[in-house]
């Protein structure tokens, strides 16, 4: 069935089959986004090509398996690694168009994806010493505990939740240009209209409208709380709670070196034991800052489930990082070619003297729509309006 | 490997130079009836391989652009209204029964054929591009994978619809919006990534053949240096091929520092942007033509 040759027994065919389809496997723990299918459409692919020429054979099955550029210029790697002997690095190469292809693979990527293990997750540990660039963060995990009793303070708690149902109402009433039908519209719906028209005999009798549709967008807020952010985590968090009981489609994530979901966790309708699972979650609390490795994590693992186009996702933090910028920049935009609109709130950006030099800041400002401040609730309020209009 | 450079070859005569790996994805297309999706930045010449593919499969091309509140009586097929109302103040006097007058009223006559639906009628099949899909949204986007999984289409009042002969279908997408994972899984996909010196030299020969070759080499050599500033709106094939007819207009025959002042002239075919013009100055250009 996989190739026609007869001269082929049946227990070499079913160990090339176990190979070929070994390696939607391998891509998918490489962060890859193939399903099950894909193995079968990769069988079906190999049979149609051949398998005896390794260029054609990449070609298709990159075409197939492949769905995104940043796929695209990780798969040659990964495909050698896959289908080379461990000692042999490369397929001599038979043609230029072959380099051609592999040019666009030299993006830092550093040689993430040779591993045969997965690489997604939080094995980041150690590589992140890059010397130089510190700017007041540090890249040591924190393992104190942390203190959540700030998370039910009552002082703030009413104006806070306040403010974010009053926030929760101004997102209700975003629109579409997109239309639908409506009892109070404010246009004609001729088809419809027509259509009804004709149990009447073609005299339209009752009317049809239709109006703006209504867009529901979901938000995804991501909290540093790294110890740069310690003074505002917590305010943060409270925020974030509030976010979370007014409005169904709100996911929360803090991350330090490591990214966690805690939406679940913000959303138990008992505050103690709320806190005490934070407490578990928060490993890391006020620790170092990888920014652009835990946004990466976020788009390879959760982001690419949640994140959609009507996503807002709104990131909080003051941008000290001590991982690379570019890796933080290749990130965010990867967040926000998914995304709806990204807004950075920064807490330190009304500081009088604080000035965008960090190297994550400057790094991050060309791929977000809006950054706002917002150090305490009279900020956060001043800047509401603005993020609506974003989102708009 | 003898298809793929055959198919290479038939793509040059039409006047597309293709690599490899994209003949190779048009076949594998071709052979398991699947869409292709292609995305780069604008310009690369994702929208030429559906009409190359077209020319070379002498198919009809059907092109379908997107756009924000694209909706499906835009894109399928919608009632002509005002015929429809017309026929149906003909008919009042008519003596036949009023199921078969509305037999008549919802009859293809009446029926406006938008490019999905006229994809999927046609005898011979023909190529279905799906223009820059990335600005329409995801309800059209769910819309068109039902199309794409088994080519048929329901119309209510005529029944279902279904594909006489499966069209090729060839997507675009520019990435101003990230495409669900479902519409990704359904297709082949293809990055194109700005060409490489050899490629670009191949596509200027090819599209303006009264280029003399040495002129035709500095002006890729001066684009792809161009390409490699930290540009906002890098230059695509497109900027390049009417850069050259620029040139040819303002009759340069040669690139060096000499043409300088005309170069400037006409560099508004090649900077798109206020912020990149200014990073031009004529200094910069002189030492780009001296070098090329």
């Amino acid at each position: 069935m996989l190739i026609d040759a007869p001269s082929v027994d049946a227990e070499l065919g079913a160990a090339l089959r176990a190979r070929l389809t070994g390696f939607s496997g391998f891509l998918r723990a490489n962060g890859f986004g193939v399903g099950g299918a894909d193995a079968l459409g990769a069988l079906e692919t190999s049979a149609q090509v051949g398998i005896l020429d390794p260029q054609v054979l990449r070609w298709s099955l990159k075409a197939l398996l492949c769905g995104r550029g940043e796929e695209w210029r990780r798969f040659d790697r990964l495909f050698d690694a896959y289908f080379l002997p461990p000692n042999k690095r490369l397929f001599a190469e038979r043609q230029d168009e072959a380099a051609g292809a592999r040019d666009a693979g030299g993006v830092a990527r550093d040689g993430a994806g040779l591993n045969a293990a997965a690489v997604i997750g939080p094995g980041v540990a150690g590589d992140s010493d890059t010397g130089s660039a510190r700017h007041g963060a540090s890249c040591e995990e924190s393992l104190a505990s942390t203190d959540f009793g700030e998370l039910n303070r009552a002082e703030q708690l009413y104006a806070i939740e306040a403010l974010m149902r009053r926030f929760a109402k101004r997102l209700r009433q975003l629109y579409l240009r997109r239309e639908t039908a409506a009892h109070n519209g404010r246009r004609l719906d001729l088809q419809a209209t027509i259509r009804q028209s004709v149990s009447c005999g073609g005299t339209p009798l009752t009317l049809a409208w239709k109006d703006r549709r209504r867009v529901r967008p979901r938000l995804v807020l991501l909290i540093d709380v790294s110890r740069s952010m310690s003074a505002y985590s917590f305010f943060y968090m409270r925020l974030a709670r509030a976010l979370c009981s007014e409005l169904a489609d709100v996911h929360c994530f803090i991350f330090h070196t490591r990214i966690t979901d805690v939406g679940e966790v913000l959303s138990d309708p008992d505050p103690w034991r709320s806190q005490e699972r934070l407490h578990l979650l928060a490993i890391g609390w006020a620790g170092g800052t990888r920014i652009g490795e835990c946004l990466r994590d976020f788009n390879r693992g959760q982001g690419s489930r949640l994140v959609h186009s009507r996503t807002g996702v709104i990131v909080v933090s003051d941008g000290y990082d001590t991982g690379e910028p570019a890796l933080l920049a290749e990130s965010l935009a990867t967040l926000r070619r998914r995304s709806r609109r990204l807004v950075w709130l920064n807490p330190l950006l009304n500081q009088p003297g604080f000035a965008l030099e960090s190297q994550g800041m400057r790094a991050a400002m060309a791929h977000i729509d809006l950054l706002a401040p917002g150090a305490d609730l009279a900020s956060i309020e001043r800047v509401l309006p603005r993020i609506l209009e974003t989102l708009r | 490997m003898p298809d793929i450079i055959d198919l290479q070859r038939r793509l040059e005569g039409v006047g597309y130079v293709a690599e490899a790996p994209l003949a190779a994805a048009l076949l594998l297309m071709l052979d398991l009836g699947r869409p292709l999706l292609l995305e780069g930045d604008a310009g690369v010449g994702k929208t030429e391989v559906a009409k190359a593919l077209a020319a070379v499969r002498s198919a009809r091309l059907i092109r379908l652009q997107c756009y924000e509140g694209l909706d499906v009586h835009a894109a399928m097929y919608e009632w002509n209204y005002q015929r429809q109302l017309l026929a149906i103040k003909l008919l009042e006097h008519d003596e036949r029964p009023t199921s078969v007058k509305e037999q008549d009223i919802f009859s293809e006559r009446y029926l406006l054929k938008r490019p999905l639906l006229e994809a999927i009628s046609c005898a011979e099949s023909p190529v279905l591009l799906i223009d820059e899909v990335d600005r329409a949204d995801e309800a059209f986007e769910a819309y068109l994978l039902e199309l794409l999984s088994d080519f048929q289409m329901s119309i209510p009042e005529l029944g279902t619809v279904r594909a006489v002969s499966k069209p090729m279908v060839v997507i675009t997408s520019n990435g101003t919006r990230e495409l669900s994972d479902a519409l990704r899984r359904r297709c082949l996909y293809q990055y194109i990534d700005y060409p490489a010196f050899a490629k670009e030299l191949a596509i200027v020969e090819i599209r303006a053949p009264q280029v003399a070759g040495q002129l035709a080499r500095q002006i890729v050599d001066f684009v792809q240096s161009v390409r490699r500033m930290d540009l906002q709106k890098k230059p695509g094939i497109a900027e390049t091929l009417d850069w050259t007819a620029a040139l040819l207009r303002m009759e340069i025959s040669v690139i060096d520092g000499g043409s300088t002042e005309r170069i400037l002239e006409t560099l508004s075919a090649l900077i798109k942007t206020r912020d990149d013009r200014t990073a031009f100055t004529r200094g910069v250009v002189a030492r780009m033509a001296a070098s090329c």
